[in-house]
């Protein structure tokens, strides 16, 4: 039963427990991790994808992560590099899996939704090739989903 | 010169002089400053209880959130000097009879041990804000020769007052001739230094209530 | 004098009007200033003393617009402004004032400082002694139309994320709609949720509304920098979209300055008063819920406060709007100490967060908002200012305080219950 649209993506994410969601927005990170390269950020993603991953490690890497995302923002008033911006918003999501999730947050959601913002980004600086981001992320939760 | 010759100098010519050169400094130093006018602001404003040029005028009196504890000395010795000076020139029997021979009216005084009181705690205060000028990082860094002139011109006369009241020091005649030329000294440089924030306060508070007034803040 | 220099003086000579002539006159050295000022509160240096931040101009005002400060010079007493002065004041000019206004609030004999540094700011970018992070940002307004080089193709990579993840359609160029919607380029770079929280909100309200293909950029580099000119063009491009596509009222987003420069400068700058009106997002959604509009569901349950963009509450006058928008959505809203219109700046505003080598003074004045948090031990910091969001989370990052800051539009969309749309994407 493939995920077909939104619609049923953004249902199936809501109906995973706290740590299924921080596993499967990991995934939704690492697909697009090319985006950032720091290695902050690659540390949380990976830790945030094991699935027996402790609060402790996770606290430990989430000063990192935190670091990685303020750093990467674009100052008001300097020159927009797209790249670097994509960048940041893989960080925020990377940030935000590694942090202490809170009840009813839609983690997972949020995460493929500041992906595809970081897809957004290479539009936005005239890359006009079509990642298909939303399929790929559909096909990445059945994948989860049927182990 | 002997003493009354030299008392007799400063009460006519040397106080004529003196007012003669306050009342032209002040009317040309307004029109100097004032003069250069403001541009009419276009932005749609907003309306908003007391906030307005004229609120502000007033409001400004009063130290605003927490800057009280911030610098207790400015405020306190600020408001003790300047309405001990209020007290001393309008409300002390001596000069109300000054203001009477320049005005032609007068009006009722305090008793004179009160007027005395109030000296004492004038000068303190006046002292204070010296002393508070000279320790604080930051009153010391603004400070220039204008700063120090300015209150020795403003103390001198209170000091020369009161001590010409109490019999202090020089010999009645000199002190009160000593005092008088304090106050002509006084009135002459004041449309020229920073002492002229006595007239210009009100056109400052005003302009800045009455932009953020524009803004519907009250300031 | 050098060119530079002349048109600098020129520049200042022009400015100077009754107000700064009256504030200059009414100054007594008291140093209260100083003590509303974070960039002094949080160094004790009193070089950052506001009123002396404009000591070059004080000296250009007394010696051409007095008689005394004309005899002054002639006679050697008073030195005439010179290039290296001009220099050194950028720092204090710039980097250490975000013309947050609170000098001006305590100014006992009541000068309007923070009036006089934007106005000395025109002197200074003229004679070339502005900083290069804001000389970038005003090249890149004249020359892409935006302080951050965003083009409309990048507007429409984040419309066409949020109509497609979203499902909200949002309007382009749209005669006749009733809010033109501007966006700073902070928020279509880093917070394009923004955009989504706006379409939602409208689309609940019912109302009419539009984006404008010629001016969707609401940050003024001009106001910043201090140059009119600039400031002029930036607005005008405004009003001739807003002119064109017929609007009522044009909505000034979530960024301070922004706000500062279309609803207070802007018909000043074009020379007329604006023939529709200019609102802050805050103050629509505020108008919304009077009418009934704006409909939520739930609270949040955490602890929360709210930080005052200057630009916002003190020089905007839009205080008690955030508060009951808070209360709306919020359980728990507690106020920091000296919140609303004497609330401390972030450090960050006025361009000064766009001047690499002001970073570390800022991260030094932070500690007074860090005081104003460290009162109130929030959960989450909520602000309604794209550039306050960056610079808080900075400095919050640097003092190791984990605190999450969020934007208030987007919190109270969160509470807005989903659009039924048609089914958003399908293949």
């Amino acid at each position: 039963m493939a995920t077909l649209n939104d619609k049923e993506f953004k249902e199936r994410l809501a109906a995973l427990s706290s740590a299924q969601q921080r596993q499967v927005a990991a995934r939704f990170i690492h697909r697009a991790f090319a985006l950032s390269g720091d290695l902050r950020v690659k540390a949380a993603v990976e830790a945030a994808l094991r699935a027996d991953v402790s609060e402790t490690e996770l606290a430990g890497i989430a000063q990192a992560a935190n670091a990685a995302r303020v750093e990467s923002y674009t100052q008001c008033g300097k020159e927009t590099d797209w790249n670097v911006q994509a960048g940041h918003f893989v960080a925020k999501a990377a940030a935000d899996c590694v942090r202490p999730i809170a009840e009813g947050q839609s983690l997972a959601w949020d995460a493929a939704m500041l992906i595809r913002v970081a897809r957004t980004c290479g539009a936005a600086s005239g890359d006009t090739t079509d990642h298909k981001e939303a399929e790929a992320q559909y096909a990445i939760l059945d994948d989860f989903l049927s182990k | 010169m002997s003493e009354m010759q030299f008392l007799t100098w400063v009460r006519g010519t040397g106080l004529n002089i003196a007012i003669t050169i306050f009342l032209l400094g002040v009317i040309f130093r307004l029109f100097e400053i004032y003069s250069l006018g403001r541009k009419k602001d276009l932005s749609e404003p907003r309306s908003v209880a007391g906030a307005s040029g004229l609120n502000t005028v007033f409001r400004r009196s009063l130290p605003p959130a927490d800057m009280l504890k911030n610098s207790p000395v400015t405020y306190i010795g600020g408001y003790i000097f300047h309405i001990g000076l209020a007290i001393i020139v309008f409300a002390f029997a001596p000069h109300i009879k000054l203001f009477e021979s320049l005005l032609g009216f007068s009006w009722p005084g305090l008793p004179s041990q009160m007027v005395d009181l109030v000296s004492v705690l004038t000068i303190g205060a006046m002292l204070a804000v010296l002393l508070d000028r000279i320790v604080k990082p930051v009153k010391r860094y603004l400070s220039t020769f204008q700063d120090w002139f300015t209150w020795a011109l403003t103390f001198l006369p209170v000091l020369t007052g009161w001590m010409a009241v109490q019999h202090l020091l020089l010999p009645y005649t000199t002190m009160l001739a000593l005092h008088i030329l304090s106050v002509e000294l006084l009135l002459v440089f004041l449309p020229f230094t920073k002492l002229f924030h006595a007239f210009t306060v009100f056109g400052s508070r005003w302009f800045n209530g009455a932009v953020n007034g524009h803004k519907g803040v009250a300031v | 004098m050098s060119a530079s220099l002349e048109k600098g003086v020129r520049v200042l000579k022009e400015v100077i009007d009754a107000p700064i002539a009256s504030y200059f006159n009414s100054c007594v050295h008291c140093g209260l200033c100083a003590e509303a000022c974070l960039f002094y509160t949080e160094t004790k240096d009193p070089k950052y003393t506001p009123i002396h931040k404009l000591e070059p101009m004080r000296r250009l005002y007394e010696q051409e617009y007095t008689v005394i400060g004309r005899l002054k010079k002639l006679i050697g007493l008073s030195k005439a402004v010179t290039d290296a002065e001009l220099a050194e004041w950028q720092e204090l000019v710039y980097n250490s004032c975000t013309l947050c206004g609170r000098c001006s609030v305590v100014c006992p004999v009541g000068n309007d400082i923070v009036y006089m540094v934007r106005k000395f700011r025109e002197g200074m970018s003229a004679s070339g002694n502005a900083p290069d992070g804001l000389k970038g940002a005003s090249n890149r307004t004249i020359t892409i139309g935006s302080p951050m080089g965003i083009k409309l193709p990048a507007v429409k990579a984040q419309m066409r994320h949020v109509e497609e993840d979203y499902g909200l359609p949002i309007p382009l160029d749209v005669e006749g709609a009733e809010y033109m919607v501007m966006l700073s380029s902070m928020e279509i770079i880093n917070f394009p949720e923004y955009l989504a929280a706006i379409a939602k909100i409208m689309h609940q309200a019912g109302k009419t509304w539009t984006l404008c293909s010629t001016s969707f950029e609401a940050t003024n580099a001009g106001m910043q920098i201090g140059n009119s000119d600039l400031a002029r063009v930036i607005v005008s491009r405004i009003v001739d979209g807003a002119e064109k596509l017929k609007v009522k009222t044009v909505i000034s987003p979530e960024c301070g300055h922004a706000f500062t420069a279309l609803r207070w400068e802007g018909p000043n700058l074009v020379g007329r008063p604006f023939g529709f009106k200019v609102k802050h997002i805050i103050e629509v959604l505020d108008e919304f819920k009077e009418q009934g509009l704006l409909k939520t569901e739930g609270f949040e349950t955490d602890r929360l406060t709210f930080h005052d963009p200057c630009q916002l509450a003190r020089r905007g006058g839009v205080i008690k709007q955030q508060r009951n928008l808070m209360n709306m959505v919020a359980k728990n809203f507690v106020e920091m100490p000296d919140a609303g219109f004497m609330n401390w700046c972030c450090g960050g505003g006025g361009g000064a967060s766009a001047i690499e080598e002001g970073e570390e003074l800022r991260l030094e004045a932070f500690r007074k908002k860090k005081s104003q948090l460290d009162a109130v031990k929030p959960d989450r910091l909520v602000t309604a200012c794209a550039n306050c969001r960056i610079v808080l989370e900075e400095g919050l990052e640097h003092y190791k305080m984990n605190l999450p800051v969020v934007g208030l539009t987007e919190m109270i969309a969160e509470h807005i219950p989903d659009p039924v749309v048609p089914e958003a994407k399908g293949d």
